[in-house]
């Protein structure tokens, strides 16, 4: 029988329980959303990375003869190592592809999409998927792939995902994969061999068959720069390391795979999430529990004559306890269960489709982990609590004291701020509508902080949008003063150099891998900047203002770097050139802001006092390279244009985002403001009905209804914008990977935005409740107060 | 006298579930103003719906409800607002009044609805209220609530003072001190007030210009009193 009466409660505080049910059904989909996205990513890239054995270490190079392979082969730990020639080439329609030669397979193994299997000895060419998709190229196709003026034609045989290639760019300015323009391509070294031929024809100035008699083998001129070295345990990673750089000397850089691009980029996008995950669900969490306490205190209070009445009739307390956590508890079964439903495979699967356009891995799903339950079911517990609390408080009492009405109590001590001072000379409305809020705090409180979270919300989305324009125009317009940018060749010889600075300018740079030494010993990899660039790289200080680097000896290096490892002006920094012994110890003579690298810059003086010779491998102009195609002795031509254009593609990819953010602060506004409102306007009912007999008219009621969450909203407005601000913040500087330091820049549009959006959500949802005003019955609403 | 307010054979009917209920059944009485009447009966004879429809709180279903030549049954709900707020004064058994104002402020609060209201604080100051002006509704007594809800009710300057079994809640001191008050109102003004009770107290008839007794939602009798006694005769 009262589950009978359960059901018809229910039914008849129907939008109460809607809301409980809203915002349970929202804090579990958001957690089971971004952990199963988050998870998901996790374990595909765990699951690629494991099936098709990613290398642990890159060790990069000029050219690694077998004897080099047989060394690192032999070093312990080593389960195996592949060599590979990585160059950057084009193709007969001007894409770029990043070529890979190799000769066996069976470290960073290909993830066969469509085509068939690697095998050293076939012909053609396994082609990046992404790539070919984009490309709308097909298995059998001929591709054309021009290298160092030497063309290899090459029939599609495959299309793969490599675990090696999950995140590829053209270069490092570029922030966002250009499938269409930019892919990856393998192919068996045994292609080498015409291409090698032609440039030993080429050097000897001999023909085919005279290089035949020669008993030239092109297998002796094979020039590999990359060993993909496999380590048996993650734990020997570091040793296996050391004993390269010691006993391999063609080996220039040794780098980890956590500390390569490809997986830095993946893994970065899931420790983001893993913000998320804690500041998105904790809010909505937060404020549903909010949400929760107040109605089920409402409901509750709404039944206090019939606990009366139950309790009277011989009911035991623990049956009503029961009998009302009921409620509680089946709305918030239904909400977690609809909420762990849509959020795996709602949020869960377009998160991860969305990184999956992103990232190259293939079979990405979302992962529903057991912490999505775990959170489902302590937020049910939390809801249940929450009613035996109301329920506790009704059932201490008497069945008599029960029985009777429940007059509100006036603390006067809190509101009694209002009859004095400014508060004097306010409406009778602002008045009334001020005491009621300080009346009600919790009610109150859990209006600012939902709509102080819808404001929040609406900040971080269009500033997010704002923070990563103003990064682009860093970036973009302010550091980089130069149209094009060219990839200069390694072998580049001083005159084809001097030739090229004649023509495009003498604006140069280089990087080069470092490794810095603290004061314990400790090693970290990092790069340095070398500059020759003039003023077409610029660099700013903390606050944006341009600084001209110091042609004094000494290092720049980057503040969030220093604020990283706790360097100041003037200490002396350990470092070395990766592939050079020689330790420098040199001077911090001045901190610059670089938002997408925390790096060291030096320049060309100070690298040559230093004792080296300065081999630029980038050239910057401004001349116009529009129709250029090809440059002798350039491996690629960067237009600056087509880098913001990628970046801009990230943005619009990061809309749907912005609008699924809006989209979840407008319904948390939406329904914060009409809960309140129904409580407001329940608890308030026979104070409307007073104001109706004294000749108030309907519109003024409804005015002095909607004034109250316009305060609220204000109140929230003034909470939520610098919330928004600091939230967008936060993420920048903690969610994302660690080579950035961007902070918040919010355009004034954006808070306007804000502002408008959470008041009119405010607004809107208020004149729709105040309609009720109008059918107030003043009859039954004082009847029901006596 | 001239006739104030006049019911002409005014019903008003509920629906509980299927079932027809007339609270109040073809009633009609007229009562000239200025007179300080008591409608009297037993509970559920419909005294408080009478009141109802007399404050414009409630429409009757069929007949006709005259104030000062006006039928107010005629009213939209704008008309009705005004009605309220420029010509009735409620006094509830309850007080009604407003937790989270002061004393003064739930005086004052008239002067958003009234073209021409009395000076709050010199009503107060009439129903002795002058020292607890600045207190909230829960630091007062129950005559004292009342006495605010009175003082909002004169606040408006209204023809018509309406009292829903205004001592029901206080103690027979108190409710003296509060019929004192509504008879001072009713005196006041040149006598022009007309103030309206409904009890189910007979003794409050005894100092009454006129009483209506009314029974099952019918006019069981219409009495005028050519004597009312003073308040102090009465043996409460």
């Amino acid at each position: 029988m009262l589950r009978r009466k359960m059901l018809r409660d229910i039914k008849n505080n129907l939008s109460q329980f809607i809301t409980i049910f809203l915002m349970v059904f929202i804090g579990i989909l958001a957690y089971t959303g971004i952990e199963s996205y988050m998870m998901g990513m996790q374990k595909t890239a765990d699951k690629f990375y494991k099936e098709n054995n990613l290398q642990d270490l890159n060790v990069i190079g000029a050219n690694f003869t077998t004897n080099n392979l047989d060394d690192i082969k032999k070093i312990n730990h080593v389960k195996d190592a592949e060599r590979k020639l990585s160059i950057t080439a084009t193709t007969d329609n001007d894409k770029t592809l990043l070529a890979n030669f190799i000769e066996s397979n069976n470290i960073s193994q290909f993830y066969i999409v469509k085509g068939e299997k690697f095998d050293v000895n076939k012909k053609g060419v396994w082609l990046d998927d992404f790539y070919a998709e984009e490309n709308k190229l097909k298995i059998g196709d001929e591709i054309t792939i021009k290298y160092d003026g030497y063309s290899f034609k090459e029939k599609i045989v495959g299309f793969i995902n490599v675990p090696d290639h999950v995140y590829d760019v053209k270069d490092e300015s570029e922030l966002y994969p250009d499938h269409g323009e930019f892919g990856f391509a393998y192919l068996s070294a045994n292609e080498l061999a015409s291409y090698i031929e032609q440039k030993a024809m080429d050097k000897l100035g001999v023909d085919k068959k005279t290089l035949e008699k020669m008993n030239f083998n092109y297998k002796d001129e094979l020039v590999f720069n990359y060993v993909m070295v496999d380590v048996d345990k993650k734990k020997n990673t570091s040793s296996v390391k050391d004993d390269i750089e010691k006993n391999v000397e063609n080996a220039k850089a040794i780098i980890k795979i956590e500390d390569s691009e490809s997986y830095k980029q993946y893994q970065g996008e899931i420790d983001e999430g893993k913000t998320y995950i804690g500041v998105f669900s904790g809010l909505f969490i937060f404020i549903a529990m909010l949400s929760v306490i107040t109605t089920m205190t409402r409901v509750v209070k709404n039944q206090r004559t019939q606990i009366g009445t139950l309790k009277a009739l011989g009911f035991k307390d623990y049956k009503i306890f029961l009998h009302y956590m009921s409620y509680g508890f089946y709305i918030s079964l239904m909400a977690a269960i609809c909420g762990i439903i849509a959020g795996y495979y709602g949020i869960g699967n377009i998160f991860i489709n969305l990184e999956m356009s992103f990232f190259e891995i293939p079979n990405g799903a979302p992962s529903l982990e057991i912490a999505s339950f775990i959170c489902a079911i302590a937020v049910i517990f939390a809801v249940i609590l929450v009613s035996f609390l109301a329920c506790r408080k009704q059932l201490n009492q008497t069945p008599a004291e029960t029985l009777r009405k429940d007059f509100p109590k006036v603390k006067t001590a809190s509101i009694n701020l209002t009859t004095k001072k400014v508060f004097k000379k306010l409406k009778f409305s602002s008045k009334w509508n001020l005491r009621d809020m300080l009346r009600n705090k919790v009610r109150t409180i859990t209006g600012i902080v939902g709509i102080t979270g819808c404001c929040m919300l609406i900040v971080c989305a269009f500033g997010m949008l704002d923070s990563l324009n103003s990064f682009v125009k860093l970036q973009f317009r302010d550091l980089y003063n130069f149209d094009y940018k060219l990839n200069l060749k390694e072998d580049i010889s001083k005159e084809d150099l001097e030739s090229l600075k004649s023509k495009y300018g003498n604006s140069t740079s280089k990087s080069n891998l470092i490794e810095i030494k603290d004061s314990k010993g400790n090693k970290t990899t990092n790069n340095v900047f070398i500059t020759d660039a003039n003023d077409k790289v610029r660099f700013v200080d903390n606050k944006k203002n341009f600084i001209k680097l110091s042609q004094k000896d000494g290092v720049y290096i980057t503040y969030k770097l220093a604020k990283n490892e706790g360097y100041k002006l003037g200490d002396t920094i350990t470092w070395r050139l990766v592939g050079n012994d020689k330790y420098y110890k040199s001077k911090i003579i001045g901190f610059n802001k670089d938002p997408q690298n925390q790096n060291m810059t030096i320049t060309r003086k100070y690298y040559e006092k230093l004792g080296n010779t300065y081999q630029p491998d980038s050239l910057y102009t401004n001349k116009n390279l529009k129709n250029t195609k090809e440059i002798k002795n350039v491996e690629l031509i960067q237009d600056l244009a087509s880098l913001e254009e990628g970046m801009s593609k990230m943005l619009s990819t990061m809309k749907t985002m912005i609008v699924l953010i809006i989209g979840i602060a407008i319904i948390l506004g939406a329904v914060i403001i009409y809960n309140m409102g129904v409580l407001s306007y329940t608890e308030k009912q026979y104070q409307f009905a007073t104001l109706k007999v004294l000749g108030f008219k309907d519109k003024q009621i409804r005015k002095i209804f909607i004034k109250q969450n316009n305060i609220i909203a204000v109140i929230s407005i003034i909470l939520g914008l610098p919330a928004g601000y600091y939230l967008t913040d936060w993420l920048f500087k903690t969610a994302i990977e660690e080579s950035y330091d961007f902070g918040a820049s919010i355009s004034i549009m954006t808070y306007i935005y804000a502002i408008v959006g959470t008041f009119l959500v405010s607004y809107i949802v208020s004149r729709f409740l105040s309609r009720k005003i109008n059918s107030i019955d003043m009859v039954t609403s004082l009847k029901g107060n006596e | 006298m001239k006739d104030f307010i006049e019911f002409k054979n005014v019903t008003k009917t509920y629906f509980i579930g299927d079932e027809k209920y007339n609270a109040l059944d073809g009633i009609s009485f007229k009562i000239p103003k200025g007179e300080f009447v008591v409608i009297l009966g037993p509970s559920g004879a419909g005294k408080s719906t009478l009141l109802n429809l007399l404050g414009g709180m409630d429409q009757a279903t069929s007949g006709n409800i005259i104030i000062d030549g006006e039928n107010i049954e005629k009213y939209n709900a704008n008309e009705m607002s005004e009605y309220r707020a420029e010509n009735v004064g409620f006094i509830f058994q309850f007080y009604n009044i407003l937790p989270t104002l002061t004393v003064l402020e739930n005086v004052e609060i008239v002067k958003d609805i009234v073209k021409r209201p009395r000076s709050a604080k010199n009503i107060l100051k009439d129903v002795g209220l002058e020292k607890h002006l600045t207190k909230f509704p829960n630091q007062l007594s129950g005559g004292e609530q009342q006495r605010v809800s009175i003082a909002r009710a004169i606040a408006k300057n209204p023809k018509i003072l309406l009292c829903d079994e205004p001592t029901g809640a206080l103690d027979s001191k108190t409710g003296v001190e509060v019929l004192k008050l509504l008879k001072k109102c009713c005196d006041a003004n040149n006598g022009e007030n007309t103030v309206v009770i409904v009890t189910h107290n007979a003794l409050i008839a005894e100092i009454a210009d006129r009483v209506i007794r009314i029974k099952n939602g019918q006019i069981d009798s219409v009495v005028e009193n050519k004597k009312p006694k003073n308040i102090d005769e009465v043996v409460w």
